[in-house]
């Protein structure tokens, strides 16, 4: 490897297989640029499935109005996306199984704090947010101080979160009227006609998606994650702090955790133990959203736009499929449907970096 | 020497292994553009050539590891199955890479036979197995009771001579050594001589690939000449100097290296005194003064490698201080190293060194984060790429635009993106370790002049290296460490001899005392 | 060249025991699970009983069989999570059959080991080709599978299965020297396995793999069917698990098998297999399946709620590795 691979003098991959052609250039760059395919995905999704609701394929219509009403279920599901593309990218088998452990016991901390506790609601978010971070903090020190491998060290917490948010109210969720009234935080806004975005589309998700481009590509800390997660050893000789900086990405998972779980509460009106653990738990959708999203599982690359753009991919498809099959049939596609988007997924990465080199 | 004629009359002019018209592509780089290549029976052949000339891509194939695109292998007049690992193992060519490729977990028994154990029914022979390996270990001179031992355990230098005694072990035929000596301390390439003239002896065809060309000289017999991807040349030894290789290897001549420099200042920059630190680095002082190249020689083990990471906060000290420009410095991480001054230019460029599927920007300002951040926060796009540009134009980075990836750069080129890094900021102490491992013949001679430059302009280094050439032609002042102690230190032109020697250990060196043994120089007279 | 072997020669080296059977991490595996039964003993009157032992270890069978499989993946750096999908599979498969035909245990048998290799080839060939790390992959086929299982129950559970497997079932009389059959079972391919990987070269080669792969190519070792082949493994251990599972018959749910993959990795990091692959035995996961299997009984017998268990799972996990990462350290420091 030292030597043969490496052209004797710089000839850029670029001048490789596709130098020639506009077909290849444009082949290249979807298979490169991931917000390029992301794009071309949704509107190939939008354009084929106006067309079955045109032809009156669908058990419903595919319109502007349920599109808009399915970004419901966007803003966890991205929220958590990005909380495994920062963990992911930070390297050494990255992941974060602990999501929807971090999730549950985050809900039922709010409901508890804003419902039994009496506590002002902001004081409640502020808190929530912390003690998730904290939660983060566990992780990222097992990962990165004491060295657990990082699915080992996140599988363990999952468990000691998702058993202690069932034992926080012996299996109940909290509810009352207090913690009801947060559900305005997901009201829908009417912005024209019967267009109804949810609020917290704007209020929660959109800053989220801004802050954590912010950090990632335009922050100090946002290089030196690049810098750890690409080659550790490496980043400890350029003077990264690398425990600090890895310990951090947990950290930044479990505040958005937090976000989700606030969101979750108050989107049902009632802080469930099952909150993020229900069904096949949340941890693998958010995965799958970033590795589609071209968050290298080697650790390193990754970025916002494209976690963000899948994000909305694997909702509206969740949304299409949803109206397209009768009864118990959408759910069980949907699990098809990500299953098979996240091989397709990581079968483009492997495929595209080996002809393009990106990675080694 | 008396094994050198003993191989050479063993001879055979009949070539044992003979590949015709090998050409190998990768996407567009065309690694090998149809090669002839043959090696004899009871021959040290040299193989040598600038990163990118196509010698890895050469040995793979021969090897099994990659199939050709074009072109046939025959061993013994017949037809090899090529990117066939098995095959090539099964015609008696052996391969011992540049990194030890061993298992941690196994034993040295179990690694050497890894992959043909000795087995009843699938089972393992263990008894038969550890004997074995035991002879085996005593043959080369190591010690028998090593085959019990998990690889893990065992220090590189011992790892890699493992990996040589496991290609002795097989039927082998044809021996591929790829730069067999590059971690090896000197002394162990006295033990890495000794197992190839004996094979020679017996009639084994030995490749041997390295980029320190005054070896080519002490144990090849003939040597052929890679460049971009084709044979230059096929000589016997005896034809050719280390001047006269490398000019074919980079296809101009080279001229020598020189470079105006003042006299050393007075002002003493690094002061370390009774430091200890890591495994092997027992009590160092040294001096460094402004302007002043240090050379630090030592076998492996003997603490060069704790003393570099020590003085750059890597490995926490347990005795002794390092004082910067006076002032004494607490290194317990290499941000406070650099805080403090220092810069290091680590030993492995590929694992240490470089990011490599980020930019040269990204690879340049990896250190310097805070430097370029406006408030501490935001990170300086702008200045980072006029700062990446000024200084690949200083190091004459070779290289279309500070958004090229590293990995598309060679070896040579990454070297010289990871010692810009270093001087950004504008460092009192550089500390080089191995700084041209692993690199081309040009680079090497312009990284040498860049620290010459740099020591002109009053920056102080500490050169750490195995390469003796490299070290007597950098340094103002060496010091040899032995036993994780300083034994011996030199002025700058000491001779080779002298620094083995202290190196080794031996109390009475004198550096005038032996200046009359040359340098090994390759010569006809030597064989 | 004399001042080289003069050093080199008198280099003292401990002369080393035979590998011990019972390692580290497994003695201490055993000293807990008797302090555990010990304190279990004392406290409750209820665990300490034939009938609720041998609900343990009928419980802790199936876990410790796909755990063999699993301990072979992990030990090559892998690792399979869709093994919860599989075995849903395999039982709807065979319940539906054993239900639906005349089909006796043996052609059973073999249906849930064709059923598990081919998903387990599946597997294997994907990462092998894909080049991808194993947990995505597996990532992906689990929920491939759950869809597979789903259409295969179609919209309802199956009930009404006949006892043709009762022999290796939970019930009483399906037990031998007063342990369950299906355990013995366990035990027999844990036996097996160990054998294969302690000292046939094959299995040292798994070792190896998980060491260094490109290495383990570069020896002649044929990495990839290698690899292929422990995938295939696991999906006939699930095969024959869901055997057990499906045992005195009855009722097979749409849920089953959700969550199992966790409980299998746990046991196998809890008794000692590291994910970073080179390091396990399969002993030493099933004395981790018999702690967990132990700790979920005694939280029912102290009358505790459920849920502490996957507490206590969690705990013992980072424990068992944080025990392990302090003796590795050790190791490279001396």
């Amino acid at each position: 490897m030292s030597t043969s691979t490496v052209p004797g003098n710089l000839q850029p991959a670029k001048q490789g297989p596709s130098s020639d052609g506009f077909g290849s250039r444009v082949l290249r760059r979807v298979l490169t640029d991931r917000v390029t395919l992301l794009a071309i995905l949704i509107v190939a999704l939008l354009v084929a499935f106006s067309a079955l609701s045109a032809a009156d394929r669908l058990n419903a219509p595919f319109n502007v109005s349920y599109l808009s009403t399915s970004l419901m279920s966007l803003v966890p599901v991205a929220l958590l996306a990005l909380a495994q593309m920062f963990v992911i990218m930070s390297g050494r088998s990255g992941i974060d199984l602990s999501v929807g452990g971090m999730v549950s016991l985050a809900a039922m901390l709010f409901g508890w704090l804003v419902g039994p506790q009496q506590w002002p609601v902001i004081t409640a978010v502020v808190i929530t947010l912390i003690a998730a971070m904290l939660m983060g903090l566990l992780n990222g020190y097992l990962v990165s101080y004491l060295g657990f491998p990082p699915l080992i060290a996140t599988l363990a917490s999952s468990y000691v979160f998702g058993s202690m948010a069932m034992l926080a109210n012996d299996r109940a969720p909290f509810a009352d009227e207090r913690i009801a009234a947060t559900n305005a935080l997901t009201r829908r806004i009417e912005l024209f006609g019967d267009v109804a975005v949810p609020a917290h589309v704007f209020t929660v998700l959109l800053p989220c998606i801004l802050i954590a481009w912010l950090a990632l590509a335009k922050s100090r800390w946002g290089k030196s994650l690049y810098a750890v997660g690409t080659n550790d050893v490496a980043a400890k000789y350029a003077t990264q702090p690398v425990k600090a900086t890895r310990a951090s990405a947990y950290v930044a998972a479990g505040l958005l955790s937090g976000v989700a779980a606030i969101v979750n509460v108050a989107q049902f009106a009632s802080a469930r133990p099952d909150a993020g653990t229900a069904g096949n738990g949340m941890a693998l959708p958010a995965i799958t959203i970033a590795v589609l999203g071209g968050v290298a599982i080697a650790g390193g690359l990754g970025r916002v736009g494209g976690t963000a753009l899948a994000a909305l991919l694997i909702t509206w498809l969740n949304a299409a499929i949803l109206i397209s099959f009768q009864g118990s049939m959408g759910p069980r596609v949907q699990l098809l449907a990500l299953g098979l988007v996240l091989l397709g997924a990581v079968l483009l990465n492997s495929y595209a970096n080996r002809r393009y080199g990106l990675a080694e | 020497m008396t094994s050198d004629s003993a191989g050479r009359t063993s001879s055979n002019l009949e070539p044992m292994l003979r590949a015709t018209d090998v050409a190998k592509r990768y996407g567009g780089v065309r690694a090998l553009r149809g090669v002839d290549f043959e090696i004899r029976a009871g021959e040290v052949h040299g193989l040598v050539g600038e990163n990118g000339a196509g010698k890895s891509t050469l040995i793979k194939v021969l090897a099994g590891a990659e199939t050709p695109d074009t072109g046939t292998v025959t061993v013994d007049g017949k037809t090899l199955r090529l990117g066939d690992t098995q095959a090539s193992l099964a015609a008696g060519i052996s391969t011992v890479y540049q990194e030890p490729h061993l298992f941690g977990e196994l034993t040295v028994a179990e690694n050497i036979f890894v992959g043909r154990e000795l087995t009843t029914r699938g089972r393992v022979r263990w008894a038969e197995q550890r004997e074995q390996v035991a002879q085996l270990l005593e043959q080369i001179g190591l010690d028998p009771n090593l085959a019990r031992r998990n690889v893990a355990d065992l220090p590189v230098g011992e790892q890699q001579l493992i990996s040589i005694a496991k290609a002795f072990a097989t039927e082998v035929k044809i021996l591929i050594l790829d730069e067999p000596s590059a971690i090896l301390a000197d002394r162990d390439i006295d033990t890495l001589f000794e197992v190839v003239r004996r094979m020679r002896a017996s009639g084994v065809g030995v490749i041997y690939i390295s980029h320190r060309l005054d070896e080519l000289g002490q144990i090849t017999d003939r040597i052929t000449v890679m460049r971009d991807g084709s044979v230059v040349t096929t000589r016997p030894t005896h034809e050719l100097n280390p001047r006269k290789i490398a000019e074919l290897m980079v296809g101009h001549e080279l001229e020598r290296l020189s470079v105006e420099r003042k006299t050393v200042s007075e002002e003493v920059v690094l002061d370390i005194h009774g430091l200890a630190a890591g495994k092997s680095m027992k009590d160092v002082s040294l001096q460094l003064r402004k302007g002043e190249i240090l050379g630090v020689y030592g076998l492996i083990g003997s603490g060069t490698s704790d003393l570099a990471r020590a003085m750059f906060g890597i490995v926490p000290s347990t005795a002794g201080e390092i004082k910067v420009n006076g002032t004494t410095a607490v290194l317990r991480s290499p941000a406070d190293a650099a805080a403090a001054g220092f810069a290091m230019v680590p030993g492995n460029r590929k694992s240490e060194g470089v990011f490599l599927n980020k930019s040269l920007a990204f690879n340049i300002s990896a250190s310097h984060l805070r430097y370029f951040s406006k408030a501490g926060l935001a990170f300086d796009a702008k200045r980072e790429r006029a700062t990446t540009l000024e200084l690949m134009k200083k190091l004459r980075v070779k290289a279309p635009a500070p958004e090229t990836r590293i990995g598309a750069l060679s070896g040579g080129n990454q070297q010289k993106v990871v010692m810009a890094r270093q001087l950004v900021e504008s460092p009192s102490v550089l500390i080089l370790e191995e700084p041209t491992q692993g690199v081309d013949v040009g680079a090497k001679d312009e990284i040498h002049r860049l620290v010459l430059e740099l020591a002109a302009e009053g920056t102080s280094s500490v050169v750490i290296s195995t390469d003796l050439e490299e070290i007597r032609t950098l340094s103002d002042r060496i010091i040899v460490l032995h036993q994780g102690r300083v034994g011996h230190e030199f002025p700058g032109d000491t001779s080779t001899a002298a620094l083995l020697a202290a190196a080794s250990g031996a109390t009475d060196v004198d550096a005038d005392a032996d200046r009359a043994i040359p340098a090994p120089r390759i010569t006809e007279g030597e064989s | 060249m004399s001042t080289v072997t003069q050093e080199k020669a008198p280099r003292p080296v401990p002369r080393l025991r035979r590998t011990p059977i019972i390692e580290g991490q497994e003695a201490v595996l055993i000293a807990v699970l008797v302090i555990v039964g010990v304190l279990l003993a004392v406290f409750t009157d209820t665990f300490m009983t034939s009938a609720n032992i041998q609900t343990v270890l009928y419980t802790v069978a199936p876990i410790a069989i796909i755990g063999v499989g699993m301990t072979a993946v992990m030990v090559t750096a892998g690792i399979d999570v869709s093994v919860g999908s599989q075995m849903a599979i395999a039982m709807v498969v065979v319940g539906k059959l054993l239900r639906d035909t005349d089909l006796g245990w043996f052609p059973a048998l073999v249906v849930a080991v064709v059923v598990g290799s081919i998903l387990g080839i599946i597997n294997g060939l994907l990462i092998v080709v894909g080049r991808i790390h194993p947990m995505i992959i597996t990532f992906g086929t689990l929920n491939v599978y759950r869809y597979v299982a789903l259409q295969i129950f179609g919209d309802q559970q199956v009930s009404g299965v006949p006892d043709d497997l009762g022999f290796i079932g939970g019930s009483v009389q399906a037990v031998t020297f007063g342990i369950p059959n299906a355990l013995l079972l366990a035990m027999a391919l844990m036996v097996i396995m160990w054998a294969y990987m302690r000292q046939w070269a094959g299995g040292r080669h798994l070792y190896a793999i998980g060491g260094d792969p490109g290495a383990a190519r570069l020896t002649g070792i044929q990495v990839n069917r290698k690899l292929i082949s422990v995938y295939v493994l696991i999906g006939v251990l699930v095969g024959i698990a869901s055997l057990v599972q499906v045992g005195s018959g009855g009722l097979i749910q749409q849920n089953v098998g959700i969550g199992l993959e966790l409980q299998v990795i746990a046991a196998c990091v809890i008794g000692g297999t590291s994910v970073l692959g080179g390091r396990g035995t399969v002993f030493g996961t099933l004395l981790g399946a018999l702690l967990v299997g132990t700790v979920s009984s005694a939280v029912t017998h102290l009358g505790w709620p459920n849920e502490l268990t996957n507490l206590f799972v969690g705990i013992f996990i980072i424990v068992a590795v944080g025990i392990d990462l302090v003796r590795q350290k050790r190791r490279t420091k001396l």
